[in-house]
């Protein structure tokens, strides 16, 4: 065994000089493509969508509150009615500024293969704080530790571990 | 309307039927997997049951005391132990390689998911968590999940099945699912996506699945959390990514405004 491998600390080590890992989120966009390959269920899958449609109906009523006029039927109606409705939906599309979400999230991490991820969750909030005790507060390098950590851990587990920081009784290594 | 044919209305949803035998149609590939591998286990099982009995009903009526009353008196015989011995070996084979092979691939994660929810299970109801779209520790997509007690039941609702705010997920992509509870242990269970994942306090278990066709599908919860164990049922709603988007964002404006935040726990 030759010793200039990394340990997992080092690799993962924040250092002064932040060095760009390949481990950056991807885009979802591209697993939609590959998707088929991996469902061998789809021929079957296909013929059920059809009878499953009227079901939810109730349920989209009831979820969506009567002043947010959802985006997606607004768009459907745009082609087919005349300009007074293509108006009020832009209107509405002005006043709400809908804003678009990504479809990302914190990576599969080879340190985390298993199904138990609590220190998962762990990892990635102490790696944030401290990134952000070396950056500084607001290091734009350290928002996507933060957006990890969101991701992963429950409200209510930040909530206390911040509460444990600023008592300075939290047992991570910050 | 005739009130008997209102089962049909529910009949198109994934949820258990009255006297199902069967499995729930599968929309994911895990539980496409699942089935198959029953199929396959229950060849063999049908197999052995049938050269079992024969066996059995044969040495039974060949060695009656009456018809047979000093039977053969063979102690042994090569061929026949060496057959017994290989065959009883090499089925359990075709049993285990393939349950092997379903239980890594549904263990490991292999690609990034697209989105993580997390599935907070409490006495006795659910919160879920879709905090992908944070700025800060505060504010995030929570809501609760209760269920509808049977009196505000509507035509056509399962009973003990449907919930007041169902988890919204995107179709045909991969979603990681964080489970865990907030007090006893609970578990989050729906048959037709193929999961079942105990919820243990202190721990966060993550599942990962990718649903292959819009629908809605119906858990319960499977660990016996407390009294209320039966009234704590999961509802899944997959929708197409374009429409999930366009929803979740709906909900997150009323979050960034902060006034709407009491009308997300109604």
């Amino acid at each position: 065994m030759v010793n200039n491998t990394q340990t997992l600390a080092e690799q993962y080590y924040v250092k002064d000089e932040q060095v760009k890992t390949d481990e950056v989120a991807k885009p979802v966009e591209v697993k939609d493509v590959e998707k088929p390959k991996e469902a061998p269920s789809q021929e079957a899958v296909v013929e059920k969508i059809v009878e499953e449609t009227t079901p939810i109906a109730p349920a989209v009523a009831a979820e969506k509150s009567s002043e947010v006029a959802p985006p997606a039927e607004a768009s459907t109606e745009e082609p087919s009615s005349g300009s007074v409705e293509e108006e009020n939906s832009e209107d509405q599309d002005a006043a709400e500024e809908t804003p678009e979400i990504k479809l990302e999230t914190a990576p599969a991490d080879f340190r985390f293969p298993t199904t138990n991820q609590t220190r998962h969750c762990f990892t990635r909030y102490v790696e944030y704080h401290r990134c952000i005790a070396t950056k500084g507060e607001d290091a734009p390098e350290c928002d996507r530790f933060a957006k990890y950590y969101r991701s992963l851990c429950p409200g209510e587990w930040i909530d206390r571990w911040n509460e444990q920081r600023e008592n300075g009784t939290f047992p991570g290594p910050l | 309307m005739k009130s008997k044919w209102l089962f049909l209305t529910i009949a198109p949803c994934d949820a258990a039927e009255p006297w199902q035998l069967g499995f729930q149609d599968a929309a994911t590939p895990m539980m496409q997997g699942i089935i198959d591998l029953h199929h396959d286990i229950f060849f063999f099982l049908i197999l052995i049951l049938v050269f079992v009995s024969r066996i059995l009903v044969r040495a039974l009526w060949h060695f009656h005391y009456k018809k047979n009353p000093i039977p053969q008196r063979i102690v042994h015989g090569t061929t026949i132990e060496i057959l017994r011995t290989i065959f009883p070996s090499i089925i359990p084979m075709f049993i285990a390689i393939p349950s092997f092979a379903l239980l890594y691939s549904m263990d490991e994660v292999v690609v990034d998911p697209a989105i993580t929810i997390k599935a907070i299970g409490h006495q006795w109801y659910r919160t879920y968590e879709y905090s992908d779209y944070n700025s800060s520790d505060e504010q995030s997509l929570t809501f609760d999940s209760y269920t509808i007690p049977e009196d505000d039941l509507e035509l056509g609702q399962s009973r003990l099945l449907e919930v007041d705010n169902r988890v919204l997920v995107p179709a045909k992509s991969h979603i990681r699912i964080i489970v865990t509870p907030a007090d006893v242990p609970h578990s989050w269970a729906v048959p037709s996506l193929g999961v079942k994942c105990d919820a243990v306090p202190g721990r966060l278990n993550q599942i990962s699945i990718s649903v292959q066709r819009e629908g809605v599908y119906y858990g319960q919860c499977s660990e016996i959390c407390g009294t209320n164990h039966a009234f704590t049922p999961i509802v899944v709603e997959a929708v197409p990514s374009k429409d999930y988007g366009s929803r979740v964002s709906n909900q997150l404006i009323p979050q960034t405004t902060g006034e709407a935040s009491a009308e997300m726990k109604e």
